[in-house]
């Protein structure tokens, strides 16, 4: 953000337009002013102390540092790391390890600021933090990958662990990289340190249900909508934007439960059919050629564009930010629409449809379900005990439950959209622990 | 109590007021008939450790004030330290020693895995800003730093300390050590890692060893009448869940005085009116009257829930209760408790009446350690499981004995810490 000048020395704004797909609505300023601008508002309403909030709005810690990698051919590349930690209140940091060639540290903050957010508004025991490493994976071989992911976490010792920083995969890291991060403090500590992150292979402590866990999530939500947004209970018409983790594993699990799902999509086009698609078949397809190009079966191709202006119950984007944009949000024909992306409702599209009167379930509650799961597989890490499939199957509906209760509560006791309810209540929450803990020394 | 100097742990003179020396005598009974040999009993008398610092405090004056403050770790042959903080004028070395002997005691009855430990700073919250108090606090958790931490001793409320208090030693120690440590304190708030269940915990243990001792005596809750002294968080969650038992609660009281209906309050009005005037006087069903007498009244349940010595020489015979409940700490007089003996009225103890609050204390630490939190009916329904099986265990070892309930809790409880103490043997 602005207020700090090392960004631009950093960085430089050579990457100004280049919005990551997982950080949420970035469209003014810096990501960090227009992802806290929400939560700003937020402490106004409920009237927080503005010198109290004065510590949220910056991050406890940033840390820029750099990571010489050896290449394969023996020369050597510097490259720069980052782990930003925005709030220990609630408990230790809990954020995404980012691998990718180009990332600016104000995303990282927006990110970090976003996690504690999220962990608040879902009620699990973590502050926020998100971690980048400037490197292409997809230029470099695995052994260099390995190399930069256990320098870069070799910087960050002291800092991670169970009760000191958690690490989540994100894009560009995935499970081999948790593993590596995870080996690499293990090792330096002298002692198993398998809490140290999530997302790991089961092998190593990974839980079960953390590939779906998105998508069980956005189940659980979508369960409870029916009530509140007198959905029929029955064939409810879903359109699903993606077919990638999040929107494939949902298409999946609502096919059969029993929803109609209308609509779905990858990037190289659409499918509709008003009476439903066969979603098995699609999803074989894919998962043998890649993507749903050339996909056989009975449906209307149309563009994403289209996708998102058919008619349904329930639209559920999965895909990239600012999907329904505002030249978009005038045609969307859907009763709700259920964020399963990040920041896939941009600010301007978000107000026509507050103005349309079409309901948001905002990401922050609706995908929350991959940090919950982070949440559980900690848990299990810390006292070293397995669950089983229908129990963390009855606590993520637990946590989903009682995030959607107490962001619903707050939405009738404020009368305002869920969104900013969902702002309310994670301002609230750690303000509170802050408040509660003080200030040490 | 006040008279710290004649409370060493050594002392083994009998002065019916003062309740470590009903528990020291207590000790030695317990100890004679268990037959612990001379060197056992000496190890269980004496604290294992005892700290004393002095805590400069900046106050909002200018000036800057040292305080004295106390960790006394009693026993940790069952586990890390688990006891109460307290700020308190009358706070002195020999009263911190014997609650936290005190503490070993009661965390043994009911089985959780900790020893006893009682800390204790010299102060009169009540002229101190919540300023001053927070760096008193800090200072304190920073000048025993060592010997805190979830495996070594975790402290908790006691008195003139709260929620706030335990958030702020959660918070130093936390920062101290770099690393989020939320099981190093229980009684904390739920929003950084309290648990669910707790300020109801030793009503709600209380109500459960009762009914426990009730099923022994064959009787029913809808036709006994209860007496309970005090209406705080033992004795007003206590009646208020015993009233839900259906128990007809004919008496309760606070400082003030208290109120009487011989065909039973209706607890819910009486709490929501005490809520809403600071006072139980002037609630509209029931005769106010003063306390003088109180513990007298017909029932067949009393519940002292307020303070130490009110069941005594000078009252015990005038009880009419045929059950005792301690939900207070050293309620009832070792003279007192003769009498109540002698005329047939069973006593469950303090130890192990009121011991609902340190359980739920034990889940909190749990509940930290795992990193995950659980409802407020699994609390419960363990916190049942866990004062049902320690009355049984008590009651079976009374029995066995041919004593009354509280050598049987006092027996339970020194036996463990013996047991363990012997099979961990004499380190290095």
């Amino acid at each position: 953000m602005t207020e700090n000048p090392s960004d631009s020395d950093l960085l430089g704004d050579i990457y100004e337009d280049q919005a990551l797909p997982s950080t949420p609505a970035l469209d003014e300023e810096t990501p960090f002013a227009t992802m806290m601008s929400s939560f700003d508002e937020a402490a106004q309403t409920v009237g927080i102390d503005p010198a109290e909030y004065q510590i949220l709005r910056k991050c406890d810690r940033e840390m820029a540092f750099s990571v010489p990698v050896r290449l394969d051919d023996g020369s050597m590349e510097v490259l720069d790391g980052f782990r930003i930690q925005h709030n220990a209140g609630l408990g230790p940091f809990l954020g995404p390890l980012r691998i990718s060639g180009h990332m600016r540290i104000v995303e990282l903050r927006a990110l970090a600021a976003w996690m504690t957010w999220k962990c608040a508004v879902l009620n699990v025991p973590f502050g926020g933090a998100a971690g980048g490493l400037r490197f292409d994976p997809r230029t470099h071989s695995s052994g260099e990958l390995e190399r930069a992911v256990r320098r870069y976490t070799a910087n960050l010792l002291g800092d991670v662990g169970p009760e000191r920083d958690v690490f989540m995969p994100d894009v560009g890291s995935d499970e081999q990289t948790m593993a590596w991060v995870l080996d690499t403090v293990s090792s330096h500590a002298r002692v198993t340190e398998n809490a140290a992150v999530t997302g790991k292979p089961t092998e190593m402590g990974g839980t079960k249900g953390h590939h779906d866990a998105v998508a069980q999530g956005l189940r659980v939500i979508l369960r409870l909508a029916v009530d509140r947004f007198d959905l029929p209970p029955k064939g409810m018409r879903v359109i699903i934007q993606g077919a990638g983790t999040v929107g494939g594993h949902l298409a999946r699990i609502l096919a059969s439960d029993g929803y109609r799902v209308c609509g779905i999509s990858d990037v190289h086009g659409a499918f509709f059919n008003a009476n439903g698609l066969d979603i098995p078949p699609i999803l074989a397809w894919r998962a043998k050629q890649g993507s749903l190009r050339e996909c056989p079966g009975e449906f209307d191709r149309i563009s994403n564009r289209e996708l998102l202006t058919q008619a349904c119950d329930v639209l559920i984007p999965c895909a990239t930010a600012n999907a329904i944009h505002s030249r978009v949000a005038d045609d969307v024909q859907c009763k709700i629409i259920v964020e399963g992306a990040h920041g896939p409702v941009s600010s301007r599209a978000d107000k026509i449809l507050e103005e349309r009167g079409v309901a948001v379930v905002p990401d922050i509650l609706a995908n929350g379900g991959g940090v919950v799961m982070s949440y559980f597989e900690w848990v299990q890490n810390r006292m070293g005990y397995a669950w089983i499939m229908p129990v963390i199957e009855k606590r993520l509906r637990r946590f989903m439950g009682e995030g959607w209760n107490s962001v619903t509560k707050t939405q009738d006791e404020y009368g305002v959209r869920m969104r900013k309810a969902a702002s309310i209540l994670a301002v609230q929450r750690v303000a509170k622990a802050d408040e509660l803990r003080g200030i040490y020394a | 109590m006040s008279d710290g100097k004649s409370t060493k742990p050594s002392n083994t003179t009998h002065d019916e007021f003062n309740p470590f020396h009903s528990m020291e005598h207590q000790f030695g009974l317990a100890a004679d008939l268990l037959g612990l040999d001379a060197g056992t009993r000496e190890v269980l008398r004496m604290p294992d450790r005892e700290l004393t610092v002095s805590l400069p405090i900046l106050m909002d004056d200018g000036t800057i004030k040292v305080y004295t403050g106390y960790r006394v770790q009693h026993n940790f042959s069952r586990g890390p330290c688990k006891g109460g903080i307290r700020f308190a004028p009358s706070v002195n070395l020999d009263e911190v020693r014997a609650l936290a002997a005190w503490m070993t005691w009661k965390c043994s009855v009911v089985d959780i895995p900790f020893g006893g430990g009682k800390g204790g700073v010299i102060c009169d919250p009540r002229n101190m800003s919540q300023g001053e108090l927070e760096r008193l606090t800090r200072r304190y958790t920073a000048s025993i730093m060592d010997i805190l931490g979830p495996d070594r001793d975790v402290p908790a409320p006691d008195m003139n300390t709260n929620e706030q208090t335990m958030a702020w030693i959660m918070d130093t120690y936390s920062m101290h050590v770099r690393r989020t440590t939320t099981a190093v304190v229980t009684g904390k708030p739920i929003a950084i890692g309290g648990s669910k269940g707790r300020r109801e915990a030793t009503g709600r243990g209380v109500m459960l060893v009762c009914r426990e001792a009730m099923k022994k005596l064959g009787r029913k809750p809808e036709d006994t009448r209860v007496v309970v002294q005090g209406c705080g968080n033992v004795g007003g969650i206590g009646a208020l869940l015993m009233h839900r038992e259906g128990y007809k609660i004919v008496s309760v009281s606070d400082m003030y005085g208290c109120l009487h209906n011989d065909k039973g309050l209706d607890m819910p009005a009486v709490m929501a009116h005490l809520q809403e005037s600071g006072r139980l006087e002037g609630f509209a069903e029931a005769e106010n009257l003063k306390n003088e007498g109180q513990l007298e009244l017909p029932c067949e349940v009393l519940v002292p829930a307020a303070t130490e010595n009110q069941i005594t020489s000078k009252n015990a015979d005038r009880i009419q209760a045929q059950l005792v409940v301690e939900g207070a700490n050293g309620p009832t007089t070792p003279r007192g408790q003769e009498i109540l003996d002698s005329r047939g009225v069973v006593v469950v103890p303090d130890i192990l009446a009121n011991a609902g609050g340190v359980t739920v204390s034990y889940f909190e630490w749990v509940q930290d350690r795992m990193g995950y939190f659980w409802t407020e009916e699994i609390v419960n329904s363990r916190l049942e499981q866990v004062m049902v099986k320690a009355f049984h265990s008590v009651h079976e070892m009374a029995e066995e004995y041919k004593v009354n309930l509280r050598t049987g809790a006092y027996l339970v409880a020194i036996d463990r810490v013996a047991r363990v103490y012997r099979m961990r043997g004499v380190y290095a």
